[in-house]
């Protein structure tokens, strides 16, 4: 049983404040959506969350059996999709992964990257560079990368950007399959997206200086 | 290519005639020194750069340990400067007649001064990857990190030369100290400057 929870966390860029006071608790088996308005800071929650942003104020803890889990090792604990995320260019969709299996220290078989790659419909294009991938193609390669190591904690930010009605069902697919043992965070300001989680913080209330009409 | 451009400018403008004998030692050590470090700025501040244009930054910050990265972007640059060495070293030594009396503490030298032109610049590579006047950053940093560094190489390089005194290999012992001492404490700075 994993648990996340988020203190009053706050962000500010100099002197101009993103948002403040979110506070959350999330366990195995929920998912709760962020939205807002462009600019209102949904991405920078969830880099917040992952650690790859220090929060201005408050805190975010992770706990496995109530065992706090030290912020050194919350990245074996999570997977994280996003549009500015990109994976290696120069090499082939399988390399990738055969290269994140190998940094993340799993035992690396190359079957089960070939599975995975199925599970989202690219395992007849696993041997393809990258670069000639389509933006979608690429998108579904993420969610491969990030579910490599089947993380207690899957951050999502818009999955569904690029994705053909395959890829969105896709996508559903896997969060209704992590909200069986884990837990899911999705940022989007789509509503189907939105509608997978049980719970919505809408960060256009708690934002200033965002791009609301 | 700057190396090899810079070695070849050097050589038919300098050569070994316009130098007088006495000179030769110092001035040559302190051209080949110059020739390296300008090659490694040039080229090894791409290592990170490179992972943050990408966009691959976040993805791997995600999957390894921080020390991991600096360890292979460290293996990676100390291959590419391995590889610069082997080839301007001797093209050096060749077309400026560069007379050695103690190839052995030449090589030694060459290489531990290598390591830790490697290792220094390897850590600035990391800090000023996220910085938006990333050359002229890079040899800003580079400079005060790598200056001991430089002037420990060309002694040694000119002792060599000479064949005076080199018992202890002093240079040799100072340079592979500042090595040990950069990757140790690169190891614990890296997770700090890993993070955003």
């Amino acid at each position: 049983m994993y648990s996340l929870k988020l203190s009053n966390i706050g962000k500010y860029y100099s002197a101009a404040l993103l948002f403040r006071d979110i506070s959350f608790e999330l366990r195995s088996g929920e998912a709760l959506a962020i939205a807002g308005w462009n600019g209102s800071g949904k991405s920078t929650l969830l880099r917040i969350i992952a650690g790859l942003v220090r929060p201005s104020t408050g805190q975010v803890d992770m706990f496995s059996e109530n065992e706090p889990i030290p912020k050194e090792s919350r990245r074996r604990f999570l997977g994280m999709v996003a549009p500015a995320m990109a994976l290696y260019e120069e090499l082939t969709a399988l390399e990738n992964m055969e290269f994140f299996c190998k940094v993340r220290g799993l035992v690396h078989h190359r079957r089960t990257c070939l599975d995975m790659m199925d599970r989202v419909g690219l395992s007849e294009h696993s041997d393809k560079i990258c670069r000639n991938y389509s933006s979608g193609m690429k998108q579904r390669l993420k969610l491969v990368q990030a579910l490599l190591h089947t993380p207690p904690l899957l951050l999502l930010d818009e999955p569904g950007c690029n994705l053909d009605s395959k890829g969105i069902k896709i996508v559903e697919d896997i969060t209704r399959q992590q909200r069986q043992t884990g837990m899911t965070i999705i940022a989007s300001n789509e509503k189907r997206e939105v509608d997978y989680a049980d719970r919505v913080i809408n960060l256009s209330e708690r934002s200033h200086g965002n791009l609301a009409p | 290519m700057f190396a090899l451009t810079t070695l070849v400018a050097v050589s038919f403008s300098i050569g070994s005639f316009r130098i007088g004998e006495a000179e030769k030692p110092f001035l040559y050590a302190v051209l080949l020194w110059i020739i390296l470090v300008f090659s490694a700025l040039s080229g090894l501040s791409r290592s990170f750069v490179k992972e943050e244009e990408a966009g691959t930054m976040d993805v791997l910050r995600l999957s390894a340990r921080p020390q991991a990265v600096f360890l292979g972007k460290l293996f990676f640059n100390l291959t590419l400067l391995g590889a610069l060495e082997v080839i301007i070293v001797p093209s050096f030594i060749l077309l400026m007649e560069y007379n050695i009396a103690f190839p052995g503490f030449f090589v030694a030298m060459v290489i531990t001064a290598g390591l830790g032109l490697g290792a220094g610049t390897t850590i600035v590579a990391a800090m000023i990857a996220q910085a938006s006047v990333r050359g002229a950053l890079f040899s800003a940093l580079s400079f005060p990190l790598l200056l001991p560094l430089m002037i420990t190489a060309i002694k040694g390089c000119e002792r060599a030369a000479v064949g005076f005194d080199t018992a202890g290999w002093p240079e040799v012992r100072i340079a592979l100290a500042y090595v040990v001492i950069m990757i140790i404490m690169s190891l614990f700075l890296f997770p700090l400057i890993w993070e955003e």
